[in-house]
């Protein structure tokens, strides 16, 4: 496997609700190649997003194990597991989650703060303006319309020049138009600076983009085979 | 129709935010039962047992032997068997140990047969008063058995007179209290007042004339004949009901500055009534826009979340009256040393519905705004959580109106005194604005200020996220501090001032009633040099023809007019005195002055200023039955505020050397040695009393401190409601705090920078309340020592420094307190809670 890549083997979560069981995922295996887009295609409950947390260190499957980049993610702890996080993944929400009290540009620079880059500014202004959103730099996440969170989104996520870019529905709080800029926008910044994206989605027209897709269905792997390699 | 199910689902939705409103409501319940229970069963054990207070119906007080004609018409009343009659005299003396060969000052109660007419004197024994102090026996304090180390059986020398200790008082009904006295209780009997050879011209006794009367419907009527015989102003007659003490005084005026402490607290717990209430219903606001949504109307809504607040402030009223019952049970020990010996303490019915009354309104008043804000919210909140500003109408200024209208008339009808109330509000209303408008100041530079450090620059935005309550917190916090630290800062630098550092030169013993003919042999037993000043004791009868009324005089909290003043004369100012007004102390010679019929006199500018005296005024003395007129010719300054003799009225020697007089002196000298001198001038002269100031100030220091620490106690409250609104302001901004430390999670933050955000953003809350109260409180106490003590004014930088600590450590503590489960967070199961949601 490529060293910027991913593998996560027989992956199992499931949550109780009460006294009940759901499985969320079942014995879902994948490798992913560094510098690849691949899409985790999915209905609504199909388990991309449970997928998407697993693969990116912020959930621990109940079974399985997961390589990102080179290192074992499985077991690491919490406090072992930020600075995994802040170096080398990038996160991109339907939600955005940005952090309110912070304006467009601290929101984008934190992630370089913590990692303590000096360059951390002159990257977030580079990045503002390579997003088109130089003059909304001071401006708080409640003064951006959905498209303007979503970008300042992306470009926290690139600060760091991760080696991944872990996307969850990056489009589904937004309408067509925007939802496609913001596509186009992850698209080219991902080609630029050759970070591999896994993105979930239940677009068609997103997953025709992709280099390989994995089609979920109630939290397994729709094709018989238990391992895609893409 | 009221959904009960509704409401106490909604108060178990928002239970964190339910219980900080139970506890705010508890605490303004808590100091308006407490203290209200305390100064009721102290006023009920000095108003109620009024008669035992002063031992009979009626009390006739003079400082001179009683006059003729009232002598006459108390013997008729007692011969026509309308009154039964006790002489009591009181007087300071010098009690010595034949055994021990110890003396010390005491305080003499000659008493006739009858004492006390109400009430029982309490003996160790368990013996009757009455039945126990015969001719020849006294009744001693067990304080006086400890210091001259004598026993039961021993004999004293009293004056002239060698009496036995036949038994120890444990209760006397008519000094419920004894701090006030400057030596330990002695009982005498009539029978031996005479062998004491006490009783000298210008000796200061008090002379009592207690009375039964045997038809109470009669006291007042009595009363006022014999007012009729007396010679004013120096002979005082009282009943029972309208009788002043200074132990009634000095309760009275203890009790006035708690309820001022218990008003400051009030206002603070309503500040955080409002907070909580403010914070349970943002956390009900989706919950009322789906309600409006579906056609709940506002009013139905209001009644809804009214009947909810009515709830909780009857949990918290009935929580806030359990604390004050058990609060009682520390009182005894709380009050310890000046809590007077026959009170009860207990929470009458009517304290409690008091309670409960003004318990109702604060909670109304302060709920009044939240719940009005409710109206406001809009059906679309659903949609874009948002809400409109406050409502800044006419019934949001009313509220703010009737607020600050209930206080006023809450503050007069407790301090049961209009201008007192007014200038505590207004001063309530300055402290409270000051910190609101520094505050403001404070976090406007916060605001604006960008650390370059993250976590720090973190903290500062956290600060102002939606819901956080930081300026309340500011302001109640520092508000609280600064009241409480003042207390300490000026108590701290009384101590300093007048017992630390009480300055080598300073005399440390004075010596009172050396009649002029012992002055030699005085100066023989003491051996070294002394200052001598001679005391005429008078009554002022009017300024610029005014006479002073008495009554009102004595209703002022400070010195008063119509007390007896001490007159001396010499011609030169003292050591630490200098000229205020005027150019020399008896002013140039005028025609006025020539022919005799007014004397210049020198005022000391305290007196001056109590009784609006000026240079120019005519004062009218009473001096030993003699009017003496006298123009204010200069007025006098202290130049420092010592433990050192000093005197109100300097007259020309001419003028009143001939007047019936004493002398005081004051000396400078070891503590070892002044236990000799005091042997021997209780063996050769016995009327001379001795004070050793230096003890005198310690004990009065012990009492300060222990009220300064009993206000301090009840303004903790304050701290206390400062504390909840922390906690309440954390549990508002939960799931806010919770998503940043979610996020700095994900973004690639550790367990311990999310801590630090956190404990840095309670650190900056901490340390500006802090430095705030330190401010204020430097500001205050420094005026108050400088203007009001005339001390000089020690910052104690050390005690700021532990003040500062102290409160960052209670306020993280609190903070991080609240906020465990916030930390303890995983990211995954807030971002899976907001996919679902």
């Amino acid at each position: 496997m490529s060293i910027n890549g991913l593998e996560a083997v027989q992956l199992s979560k499931s949550y109780h609700v009460d006294s009940r069981q759901i499985v969320v995922l079942d014995n879902v295996s994948m490798t992913v190649q560094g510098g690849s887009f691949v899409v985790v295609e999915g209905k609504s409950g199909s388990g991309k997003s449970t997928l998407l947390s697993l693969l990116s260190g912020l959930d621990r499957p109940d079974a399985g194990t997961i390589n990102l980049v080179g290192t074992d993610i499985t077991d690491l702890s919490e406090d072992e597991l930020a600075p995994f996080r802040n170096r080398t993944i990038g996160y991109v929400f339907q939600s955005f989650h940005l952090v309110p009290s912070l304006t467009a540009f601290e929101n984008i620079t934190f992630p370089a703060e913590l990692n303590r880059d000096r360059q951390a500014a002159a990257k977030a202004k580079e990045l503002l303006r390579r997003v088109d959103l130089t003059k909304r730099m001071n401006n708080f996440p409640h003064q951006l319309s959905g498209g303007e969170k979503q970008r300042i989104a992306i470009c926290r996520a690139l600060i760091n020049s991760p080696q991944i870019i872990f996307a969850d529905e990056p489009t589904g709080n937004l309408d067509s138009v925007n939802g496609e800029i913001i596509m186009q926008l992850l698209l080219e910044l991902r080609r630029e600076l050759k970070t591999t994206l896994v993105l979930a989605t239940h677009s068609r027209e997103i997953s025709s983009k992709a280099d390989s897709v994995v089609r979920l269905v109630d939290g397994r792997i729709e094709n018989s085979s238990e391992k895609v390699n893409l | 129709m009221l959904h009960f199910r509704f409401i106490f689902r909604q108060i178990n939705g928002s239970r964190n935010q339910a219980i900080i409103f139970i506890f705010c409501v508890a605490l303004s319940l808590l100091i308006l039962t407490s203290l209200g229970g305390f100064s009721s069963s102290v006023r009920r054990s000095m108003l109620q047992d009024a008669r035992q207070l002063h031992g009979a119906d009626i009390t006739v007080h003079s400082h001179y032997p009683f006059s003729e004609p009232l002598l006459k018409a108390i013997h008729d009343y007692e011969q026509q068997g309308i009154v039964q009659g006790a002489l009591v005299h009181k007087f300071y003396s010098m009690a010595r140990n034949s055994r021990t060969e110890k003396s010390i000052l005491s305080d003499l109660k000659v008493v006739e047969k009858g004492y006390p007419f109400y009430g029982r004197v309490t003996l160790l024994s368990g013996r009757e008063f009455s039945e126990v102090l015969k001719e020849g026996a006294i009744i001693v304090d067990q304080v006086l058995l400890d210091r001259l180390q004598a026993v039961i059986g021993d004999t004293l020398q009293i004056g002239s007179a060698l009496l036995t200790i036949v038994d120890v008082v444990t209760l006397e009904p008519d000094r419920p209290v004894s701090f006030f006295s400057f030596g330990p209780r002695i009982f005498i009997a009539a029978e031996d007042l005479e062998k004491l050879e006490l009783i000298k011209k210008g000796s200061r006794i008090q002379f009592s004339y207690l009375l039964q009367v045997h038809d109470s419907a009669l006291v007042d009527r009595l009363a006022e004949e014999l007012s009729a015989s007396t010679v004013k102003p120096q002979e005082n007659v009282k009943t029972f009901r309208n009788a002043d003490s200074r132990i009634k005084r000095f309760f009275e005026n203890f009790l006035f500055f708690l309820n001022l402490v218990g008003m400051f607290t009030l206002v603070l717990a309503g500040i955080g009534i409002q907070t909580s209430l403010y914070a349970m219903l943002r956390e009900s606001e989706y919950t009322i826009a789906v309600m409006k949504s579906v056609g709940a109307t506002n009013r139905f809504i209001v009644i809804h979340f009214l009947a909810m607040v009515m709830v909780l402030g009857t949990a918290g009223t009935f929580l806030g009256l359990i604390l004050s019952s058990l609060l009682q049970l520390y009182f005894p020990t709380l009050f310890a040393g000046i809590l007077p010996a026959n009170v009860t303490l207990a929470i009458s019915w009517n304290v409690v519905f008091e309670g409960l009354v003004l318990g109702t309104i604060v909670v109304g008043l302060f709920s009044f705004l939240p719940l009005q804000r409710i109206r406001n919210l809009k059906p679309s909140f659903i949609f874009r959580k948002e809400i409109g500003k406050a409502p800044r109408g006419i019934l949001s200024y009313s509220a703010v109106l009737l607020i600050v209208l209930f206080f006023v008339g809450l503050v007069i009808w407790q301090l049961e005194d209009v201008k007192i109330g007014l200038y505590f509000m207004l001063g309530l209303c300055a402290l409270i604005g000051m910190t609101a408008l520094i505050a403001q100041g404070l976090m406007f530079f916060m605001k604006k200020t960008t650390p370059r450090s993250l976590i720090l620059r973190q903290a500062f935005r956290g600060l102002f996220r939606p819901g956080n309550a930081t300026r309340a917190i500011i302001i109640t916090l520092s508000a609280a501090l600064a009241v409480i630290f003042s207390i300490y800062l000026i108590e701290q630098n009384l101590r300093a001032t007048f017992i630390e550092a009480y300055p080598p030169n300073l005399p440390n013993a004075y010596f009172l009633d050396i009649q002029s003919d012992q002055k030699k042999e005085f100066a023989d037993i003491l051996g070294i040099e002394a200052e001598y000043f001679p005391v005429v004791r008078a009554r002022l009868l009017s300024i610029n023809n005014k006479p002073v009324n008495r009554d009102q005089e004595r209703e002022k909290k400070g010195d008063n007019m119509a007390r007896e003043f001490n007159l001396t004369y010499r011609d030169v100012l003292l050591k630490d005195e200098q000229m205020a007004e005027g150019d020399t102390l008896f002013g140039h010679m005028n025609n006025e002055l020539a022919n005799k019929e007014v004397v210049p006199v020198s005022v000391l500018d305290t007196v001056a200023e109590i009784g609006d005296i000026n240079v120019g005024d005519l004062l009218v003395f009473k001096v030993q039955g003699l009017p003496l007129k006298a123009r204010v010719t200069s007025i006098r300054t202290r130049t420092e505020s010592k433990v050192r003799p000093f005197f109100y009225f300097v007259f020309q020697e001419e003028l009143l050397k001939d007047a019936p007089q004493t002398i005081f002196s004051s000396v400078r000298i070891d503590r070892a040695q002044l236990a000799v001198i005091q042997n021997r001038l209780a063996a050769t002269l016995p009327n001379v009393s001795v004070i050793d100031i230096a003890s005198t100030v310690e004990i009065l220091a012990g009492i300060m401190c222990k009220m300064s620490s009993i206000i301090q106690f009840f303004t903790s409250f304050s701290i206390v409601a400062g504390l909840l609104i922390v906690i309440s302001s954390i549990f508002a901004t939960r799931m806010t705090r919770i998503r940043e430390a979610v996020y700095f999670k994900i973004l690639g933050a550790n367990y311990s920078f999310v801590v630090k955000v956190f404990t840095y953003e309670n650190l900056i809350i901490a340390f500006s309340s802090a430095l705030l109260a330190g401010l204020i409180s430097h500001v205050g106490s420094w005026i108050v020592c400088r203007q009001v003590f005339s001390i000089a004014y020690q910052p104690l930088l050390s005690s700021t420094l532990v003040m500062i600590a102290g409160m960052l450590v209670i306020v993280v503590g609190v903070g991080l307190g609240a906020s465990v489960s916030i930390l303890q967070q995983k990211p995954i199961n807030y971002l899976r809670d907001e996919r679902q949601d």
